[in-house]
């Protein structure tokens, strides 16, 4: 047996809050603590790390490593590796637990390989039967839900967005700063630049809402209406793959496939027939709406509500009705 | 300037994918094409190679059949191809891909060594970081622009605001994101010439693995089940009469998403 007790979140932060994935996270992990026993810990790094901390203990941290370094103003692979594995030296925990984003991605997979440990990708689903963690990770757009466990320790993973809710638990955390001697190879990248042009912008993986738009919309234009309706929502706006390939929207606003894996609590597909390559990006979404003039596309087959008309009208009138509702009017 | 770009041969995104439901492991027996993402690494090197001079070479691990995404690369540009290949590595997890293709590129110098972002069956997204570590070289991550000036590398990294720009000294290992550029498609020359092109397939013994590390003996997570989900099914579907927008919106205030 093993002397490794207790899980730690490696938190991921933009902005001086904590990226709702790792408050998920957190809130998933107390449950786990409570059955394998041990602490929970969570390490926060960036450049002021106190809000972090702070935020972290409010979702029931037992603990909170800190590593503040202006070397980890901005995200860079190496330095936000060697964070995490002092923080991981430090707590000898049983469960690593990482958000399953690019930059999440990057440093559990380094972690992963210094450790020679296994690493469960994209988990949707965490529990403990008989001692052992079991993961869920749904393969294939989630046609298949494969049920997984690592045979190495610790057990590291790493978590999807909106997989697990957030729930407050405030604690009187332990704050433990770390010292870090980082790499030089991780600090041979150097940041030059951080460029915001689409400032406020909401990233799809952590949206709650989606307002999705396909060859329907016909057009960069006619994307509007459906940004007009996100703001109304407070919702992140994406793409078929059709639209991301005619221009109209960037690549990083591609669901499906060859694009991003959501599952947002309401996604509102505009102008999109539904291919199988596009509902793998979207189909485990927890509410479907769908607004099409096809009365036979594929998107109705998935959807809780459908509406079959004209997305010129129907998403306007929708923007409207939202507006009146939230005015009470 | 000496490139080497990873590729890995995937399911045919037209494919039913599935799992053999002896092994868990994803049944390869359908058609299979070349990562579309990877397509993007190559293309990357391509120009890299057009504007600075060098070689690109490719490495890829997979089965005997994985050949064909090597030559679809070589028909695209590259000049030489390895593929690393035993039926004991079937079954390897990120970290015995990782170890088995680290191995492989120990073994090649290099300036700069490309990955597709992730793949379409496997989707980890693992497997380029766990190779720079393994080989202790700087990494950086879904990469929208690469550019070289002498030995240094000059990088835009895609974020949901915008982008962040990196520099690194060479050698350095990126991975690249759909969109960086628009890969080109193999010519009737290059597809004949591919067909010439070296490429040498290594085993597990050629590059001296550790038996241990690799296969579905060596792998680190292991499957236990896998169930299709309850298929979603199809909720209310009404037309438009106008009332169309009114009805999402009771319909999401009942679903208390409004």
């Amino acid at each position: 047996m093993s002397d490794k007790n207790g899980i730690l979140v490696v938190a991921e932060s933009a902005q001086g809050r904590l990226a709702n994935v790792t408050l998920e996270s957190i809130s998933r992990a107390r449950v786990l603590a409570a059955a394998l026993g041990g602490p929970l810990s969570v390490v926060v790094t960036a450049s002021d790390a106190g809000p972090l901390a702070a935020q972290a203990a409010r979702y029931g941290a037992d603990r909170v490593y800190m590593v503040e370094s202006p070397e980890v103003a901005v995200f860079r692979p190496g330095p936000f590796v060697d964070a995490a594995m002092a923080a991981i030296q430090a707590a000898d925990p049983a469960v690593v637990l990482f958000s399953n984003s690019p930059e999440g991605r990057d440093v559990a997979a380094a972690c992963a390989a210094r450790l020679n440990a296994g690493l469960l990708v994209d988990v949707t689903g965490l529990e403990v039967r008989e001692g052992v963690v079991k993961a869920l990770h749904p393969c294939f757009g989630g046609r298949l839900i494969a049920e997984k466990e690592a045979v190495s320790l610790p057990v590291m993973a790493t978590v999807r967005a909106s997989a697990f809710a957030r729930e407050e638990a405030p604690k009187e955390a332990e704050r433990v700063p770390l010292t870090v001697d980082f790499g030089p190879v991780g600090l041979a990248a150097k940041v030059i630049e951080v460029v915001s042009e689409r400032t406020g912008a909401i990233s799809l993986e952590e949206a709650s809402v989606i307002v999705a738009g396909g060859r329907g919309v016909g057009s960069a234009e006619g994307f509007v209406i459906l940004r007009e309706l996100a703001d109304e929502l407070g919702a992140a706006v994406a793409a078929s793959r059709a639209v991301v390939d005619a221009g109209w929207m960037p690549h990083q606003s591609q669901v499906g496939q060859t694009g991003k894996t959501v599952s947002p609590q309401l996604y509102i597909a505009c102008g999109i027939s539904g291919s199988i390559q596009h509902r793998a990006g979207m189909q485990t979404s927890k509410c479907i709406v769908a607004i099409n003039k096809d009365p036979e596309a594929p998107i109705f087959s998935i959807a809780d509500f459908g509406v079959v008309g004209d997305l010129f009208t129907v998403v306007p009138a929708l923007t409207e009705e939202v507006r009146k509702r939230k005015s009470g009017s | 300037m000496r490139l080497v770009v990873c590729v890995k041969q995937v399911i045919d995104t037209e494919a039913e994918n599935r799992l053999d439901p002896a092994s868990w492991r994803v049944d390869r027996s359908v058609n299979c094409i070349l990562n579309p993402y990877d397509e993007y690494a190559v293309e990357e090197a391509l120009r890299l190679q057009e504007a600075h001079g060098g070689e690109v070479t490719v490495v890829c691990m997979g089965p005997a059949k994985a050949e064909e995404a090597v030559r679809k690369a070589l028909a695209m540009g590259a000049d030489a191809g390895v593929l690393v290949s035993d039926e004991v590595l079937a079954g390897s997890d990120v970290q015995g891909t990782a170890y088995a293709l680290a191995e492989a590129l120990k073994g090649l110098q290099f300036d700069l060594l490309l990955f597709g972002n992730r793949s379409t069956d496997g989707e980890t997204g693992c497997v380029p970081a766990a190779v720079a570590e393994r080989l202790g070289l700087p990494f950086l991550s879904c990469l929208a622009k690469v550019e070289v000036s002498g030995d240094t590398l000059s990088v835009h990294r895609e974020t949901e605001q915008g982008y962040v720009a990196y520099q690194c000294p060479l050698p350095a290992v990126v991975s690249v994101i759909k969109g960086i550029n628009e890969p080109r498609y193999p010519t009737m020359k290059g597809i004949m010439t591919s067909k010439k092109k070296p490429l040498e397939i290594k085993d597990a013994g050629a590059l001296g693995l550790d038996p241990s590390q690799i296969g579905q003996t060596g792998a680190k997570t292991r499957v236990l089940a896998a169930t299709a989900p309850e298929p979603r099914k199809a909720g209310t579907k009404v037309e438009d009469d106008g009332e169309g927008a009114r009805k999402i919106a009771d319909f999401l205030a009942s679903q208390k998403l409004l």
